[in-house]
């Protein structure tokens, strides 16, 4: 059975054309004296490099490797995200820490090399799921470009200072002492 | 202007003649450029997104992208020029000169502002003085000549959608030609005179004294008319890009193409005019029985700039015509309504109003 679809009566006024015309011409214009008395900043547009988008709570943009507050690193070197990572772009090498233990209430490993080739990422967060140490953060920067490949490569300290400027942090490039323990060892 | 005259040792006439063919040819074809840019701005702000806002003068000055259209003629000049194999070369050349001169000569008797004595001589304001027999009747002929332009165009570049672009447009000119004059040919009838001159004295200062209100049919239909003729949507069928590639200018490129589009925008400043001077009192200023010269060219500007702005606001609102509904309103619609018009105030006139 097919629909029967009602044909809509145009009423005599609109069979003219001249009346829709000028009503259609209404609303263009007030689109156009809208936009022309918005101010830039809240018109639809974002100019791009002058006005950035503010991206929306859950965004999975550029990483951070997370430090304490003493500077030093979360990261425990697990290899738990090098594990979960589908694109196989995080590659790790784990070292000791010098003298520190588990005993003093300090982690016994971290990253020597964290890398991650942010040509083959795709964004999809898995490392962060898998962190145990929240230690990997995906954050809002989408500006994730360079003139070569290498520069694409992102190394530890890269890593780390990604988003040192927008939390107001200082640049560090290399692995300050710990010297606040991580918990308290009851013995 | 006799000073002027005399420190170049011309007559006062041949000096206030290169200055008028400065100002109008100038003036319309700056205009035209201009007009690109507020066509471009004004479809973004009525889409309710920006337009081109960034071109600046030195990398510096950014006046809201006022210096768009000077970019986009560079560019023009600076792109290779092709021309296609077998294509008629001679033809190919002429036909961008084509669209572009009839669309500027049109303006030619269009009075843009009141007529003045000075050291006893009579200044007009237009380029042909009224009397010269031409009148009305030459931008008319002229608009005519148009199409030539686009025909041309389309037919020397050997290509099978230029052609189809081009015979479109034609074919619309023709028949959207005959209500135009039609609807012109009442106020003719009504003003006593087919001298711009003088159609714009019998319409007088009084705004409910113009055309527009005395013969508002007309208006619709030369108006609707003015779109055909300036090949602008909702009628534009010499192009279509979802139909004919880029229709009659498909193998156009470089100064050529760009001759062709500024021709457009010289024919929508030549078509206001025309509604202007014909439905819109032309120079007369409202309510003002003898305004300042100065004056008088503010208004016709005013009223010429406006109906310009209606043309772009006109094309970003209405979707375009299927090509048989084009020919139905025509030749079904507007034919018969400039009929009715003239036939009513011809009647009119027969009772002695």
């Amino acid at each position: 059975m097919g629909v029967v679809v009602k044909k809509v009566e145009l009423s005599w006024l609109d069979r003219t054309y001249v009346w829709p015309v000028m009503k259609g011409m209404g609303i263009t214009l007030r689109h156009f004296f809208r936009q022309l008395f918005t101010p830039t900043a809240k018109r639809y547009t974002i100019q791009y490099p002058d006005m950035k988008k503010e991206m929306p709570e859950g965004y999975r943009g550029l990483h951070e490797l997370k430090r304490f507050e003493d500077g030093a690193i979360k990261c425990v070197a697990c290899f738990m995200c090098q594990e979960a990572c589908p694109a196989r772009c995080i590659s790790i090498e784990a070292e000791e820490f010098s003298d520190l233990n588990i005993t003093q209430g300090f982690e016994e490993k971290r990253p020597a090399k964290f890398s991650i080739d942010m040509l083959r990422c795709i964004y999809c967060g898995m490392c962060e799921e898998a962190c145990p140490k929240d230690a990997i953060w995906l954050r809002k920067d989408y500006e994730v470009a360079a003139y070569d490949r290498l520069a694409m490569q992102y190394g530890k300290w890269d890593l780390m200072n990604t988003y040192a400027k927008a939390d107001g942090k200082e640049n560090i490039s290399e692995d300050p002492t710990p010297s606040v323990p991580r918990r308290t060892i009851a013995l | 202007m006799d000073k002027l005259a005399s420190l170049l040792h011309t007559s006062p006439a041949i000096a206030w003649m290169v200055a008028k063919l400065v100002i109008v040819f100038g003036g319309v074809f700056s205009l035209a450029a201009l007009w690109t840019w507020v066509e471009r701005r004004g479809a973004a702000m009525i889409q309710d997104r920006i337009g081109p806002n960034r071109a600046a003068l030195f990398g510096k000055i950014k006046i809201i992208g006022l210096a768009q259209p000077l970019a986009d003629g560079i560019k023009f000049f600076f792109k290779e020029d092709l021309v296609p194999n077998d294509a008629n070369k001679g033809l190919f050349w002429l036909a961008p000169f084509l669209a572009l001169v009839p669309a500027l000569m049109g303006f030619a008797v269009i009075p843009f502002g009141r007529s003045f004595v000075s050291g006893g001589h009579e200044y007009h304001m237009a380029l042909l003085d009224p009397g010269n027999g031409m009148g009305l009747l030459y931008p008319l002929a002229i608009g005519g000549m148009a199409v030539y332009g686009v025909l041309v165009a389309a037919w020397s570049s050997n290509n099978k959608w230029a052609i189809l672009g081009g015979m479109r447009s034609s074919a619309t000119m023709v028949s959207y030609e005959i209500g135009m004059s039609l609807a012109v040919v009442t106020i003719f009838m009504t003003a006593g005179g087919y001298d711009p001159s003088e159609v714009i004295k019998a319409q007088g200062h009084l705004p409910w004294a113009w055309n527009i209100v005395r013969q508002p049919l007309g208006f619709i239909v030369f108006f609707t008319c003015m779109f055909a003729e300036t090949n602008r949507l909702p009628f534009d069928f010499a192009e279509g890009e979802s139909e004919i590639v880029a229709g009659f200018n498909t193998e156009y490129g470089s100064m050529k193409f760009s001759l062709l589009a500024l021709s457009e925008y010289c024919h929508l400043m030549t078509a206001s005019a025309l509604i202007a001077t014909l439905y819109f009192g032309g120079w007369q200023v409202p309510f003002m029985q003898n305004p300042p010269v100065m004056l008088s060219v503010a208004s016709f500007l005013v009223k010429m700039l406006f109906f310009a702005w209606v043309f772009v606001w006109i094309r970003w609102t209405l979707p375009r015509f299927r090509y048989d509904q084009l020919m139905h309103l025509g030749w079904k619609a507007m034919l018969p309504m400039s009929m009715v018009n003239l036939v009513f105030h011809a009647w009119r006139m027969s009772q002695g109003h």
